[in-house]
């Protein structure tokens, strides 16, 4: 069960790495996309400044470092679609990351991209995106058509679900699942808005917009509409702490946000090949203490400590038992 | 042209056009709905459609698809979810309530899989949901209005504009596909497979953790991925309003049906599909009088 970490630059190299980083993420936008697409059609899933490399030769100085400390390094190119233009220059580049830069896998949505890199016979691998959806061992079965090592379940996917689908497909490809930071109230792979910046996130804005409810059954009470209000009122709760709890943090600077650190034990169980660290845009002092927490429980998981201290030392890392204990800031829902 | 419409049950299997115009009782959606009709004039449906896009919980009972299908006197299409394992289990169970030559919309690629493999005799269509393209209303239409050029381009086509792609479908049987009116515009050109357009409601986005669902839960216990429900979505509609938009479309409005998100093409849009349904660039229209998350006739 490896720790897979997001960077943005080989600046960051070094500290990750020390941290306990044992895989690697970026994304990469060269200039010319930017000029092309003027920022409103994005390469990967992240806006496209300010989160992804740049050059090749940025991107092979990361690779070559990362190597020499025994990292490989993934590209995401895992926006939900290319159209036929946009995806002969994501060939185009894949062919170059993979062959000039030694890049080691390409994290990919959309399943026309994974068609044509299995043709393309190139040393790097294909992920199977989160955003590719998917949700059930029958999806998986029908991806691996195009020969992906890893497949990147989800956030949705239930322990269960996780553990029925490592049994099913565990031997032809590794799984990959969440563990801390971002969340997303839709299901990404079907979600077809814009994170971009001059309207955000749909899920948060929704939360600015004015609501009124229409109640189908004979009398809509007072009672009801409270009772509506108030689960409008949770719902929005539970979107904030997706959100990164406002995107805030704690008075140490640790992040905040969707956390899976109390089901490492069970994901260990379960076979689970790796665990993913969100937030290639995110500073250095967020990334650095997101995988220092996840490497201290990975650690204690590895080296037998019962699940329930696990989960003790995974709440006092987290230093706001509150959120803990709202039940709102977790992936997935640990039996104790 | 072809005119598939949605029913939610037996009684509702061989109705009209005219008919289906008057099932949506919602305060708020009957009269906007009201203003498209006059558009729809002239078409006949031609293709009954049933089930759920957009929620494994709202598939219906097998008593309830055989009674739909055994009173379906026109060519019948089945809808279906995206599922976790226990979902397709269900679809699955599904599946010989229908006959040869149906068709199934699948939303996941676990359920085409399972088409392929165990039930040749179905035609499968890939449905809406796996047809990508930015869809949400927000802002799509701002970018129409900038005009020409490579972003708009690629924001009115789809990975469907891929001949690898369709050409990969047509191997696993699938000669057609489902699309949304974008608020941007289609480029129904560039998609190289027989299109249907569903109206007049597209979807923004979905999820397995329903808000609706939260209702029937204690706080700490609400909005987990595919928890089981009572249908609590039958039982209201949230509008919300883009009052906090940075533009001047505050007026817009987006609809919350259980798990999914919902915008109304404009009439602008609905022209614009009609005329290329008449033109032949659509193959098929798909009417969907009532937000597409019905109870299936079955008793929540």
């Amino acid at each position: 069960m490896k720790i897979l970490a997001p960077i943005r630059e080989l600046d960051e190299l070094e500290m990750l790495h020390a941290a306990g980083a044992e895989e690697l993420f970026c994304g990469f936008v060269p200039q010319d996309w930017l000029e092309r697409y003027q920022g409103a059609v994005w390469l990967n899933r992240r806006s496209t400044k300010g989160s992804s490399l740049e050059t090749l030769g940025d991107m092979r100085a990361l690779t070559d470092a990362a190597h020499a400390k025994g990292l490989p390094v993934f590209v995401t190119f895992n926006a939900p679609y290319y159209t036929a233009e946009q995806t002969e220059l994501v060939m185009d580049l894949a062919q170059r990351l993979s062959e000039e830069c030694g890049v080691d896998a390409f994290i990919v949505s959309d399943v026309n991209l994974m068609l044509r890199l299995s043709e393309a016979r190139l040393h790097a691998g294909t992920h199977v995106s989160s955003v590719a959806a998917t949700l059930n061992l029958e999806a998986i079965r029908f991806l691996l058509n195009f020969g992906p090592s890893r497949v990147i379940l989800p956030r949705s996917v239930t322990l269960a679900e996780i553990a029925c689908i490592k049994q099913g497909v565990g031997d032809e490809c590794e799984i990959e699942v969440f563990m801390l930071n971002d969340g997303c109230a839709f299901e990404e792979g079907f979600c077809a808005t814009t994170h971009h910046h001059s309207v955000g996130a749909f899920c948060t804005s929704l939360s600015g917009m004015q609501t009124d409810f229409e109640w189908h059954g004979r009398h809509f009470s007072v009672r009801r509409r409270a009772w509506l209000r108030k689960n409008l009122e949770d719902y929005r709760e539970w979107v904030w702490y997706l959100n990164g709890n406002g995107c805030g943090s704690t008075a140490k600077g640790l992040p905040y946000g969707p956390c899976g650190l109390c089901a490492v034990p069970d994901l260990q169980k379960i076979g689970v090949d790796s665990l993913k660290i969100v937030g290639r845009e995110a500073s250095p002092l967020k990334k650095l203490a997101s995988v220092k927490m996840v490497a201290d429980i990975v650690h204690r998981a590895r080296h037998g400590v019962p699940k329930p201290v696990v989960i003790e030392r995974a709440i006092s890392l987290r230093q706001a038992p509150e959120h803990c204990h709202s039940g709102y800031m977790c992936y997935y829902k640990v039996d104790a | 042209m072809e005119v598939t419409l949605q029913v939610g049950c037996a009684a509702e299997a061989n109705a009209s056009l005219a008919e289906a115009l008057g099932w949506e009782l919602s305060a708020k959606l009957r009269p906007l709905l009201d203003s498209l009709a006059p558009l729809f004039d002239g078409l006949e449906v031609t293709r009954t459609s049933y089930g759920a896009e957009f929620c494994e919980h709202l598939l219906p009972t097998p008593e309830a698809l055989q009674a739909v299908r055994a009173a379906c006197l026109r060519p019948f299409t089945f809808l279906t979810p995206y599922v976790g394992d226990a979902g397709l289990a269900k679809l699955r169970a599904l599946l010989p309530e229908l006959r040869p030559g149906d068709e199934v919309i699948f939303s996941d690629w676990g359920v085409l899989n399972v088409l392929h493999r165990e039930f040749p005799h179905l035609v499968p269509v890939q449905g809406r949901l796996l047809n990508k393209s930015l869809r949400d209303p927000r802002v799509m239409g701002l970018y129409a209005e900038a005009g020409p050029g490579p972003t708009l381009t690629v924001l009115q086509g789809s990975n469907l504009d891929n001949r690898a792609y369709t050409a990969m479908l047509q191997r696993f049987g699938v000669q057609r596909a489902e699309i949304d009116g974008l608020p941007q515009g289609n480029d129904l050109a560039a998609a190289s497979m027989e299109l249907t357009a569903c109206l007049p409601y597209g979807f923004i986005s979905t999820a397995r953790v329903c808000q609706a669902a939260g209702l029937g839960y204690r706080k700490a216990e609400k909005f987990q991925p595919a928890a089981p429900c009572k249908q609590e979505c039958q039982t209201f509609l949230l509008e919300h309003a883009y009052t906090n938009s940075p533009f001047e479309n505050r007026d817009q409005r987006f609809w919350l049906k259980g798990n999914s998100y919902f915008y109304l093409h404009t009439p602008a849009m609905v022209k614009a599909l009609v005329r290329s349904a008449r033109d032949g660039a659509l193959k098929r229209l798909h009417l969907q009088t009532r937000l597409p998350m019905l109870a299936n006739g079955v008793a929540a």
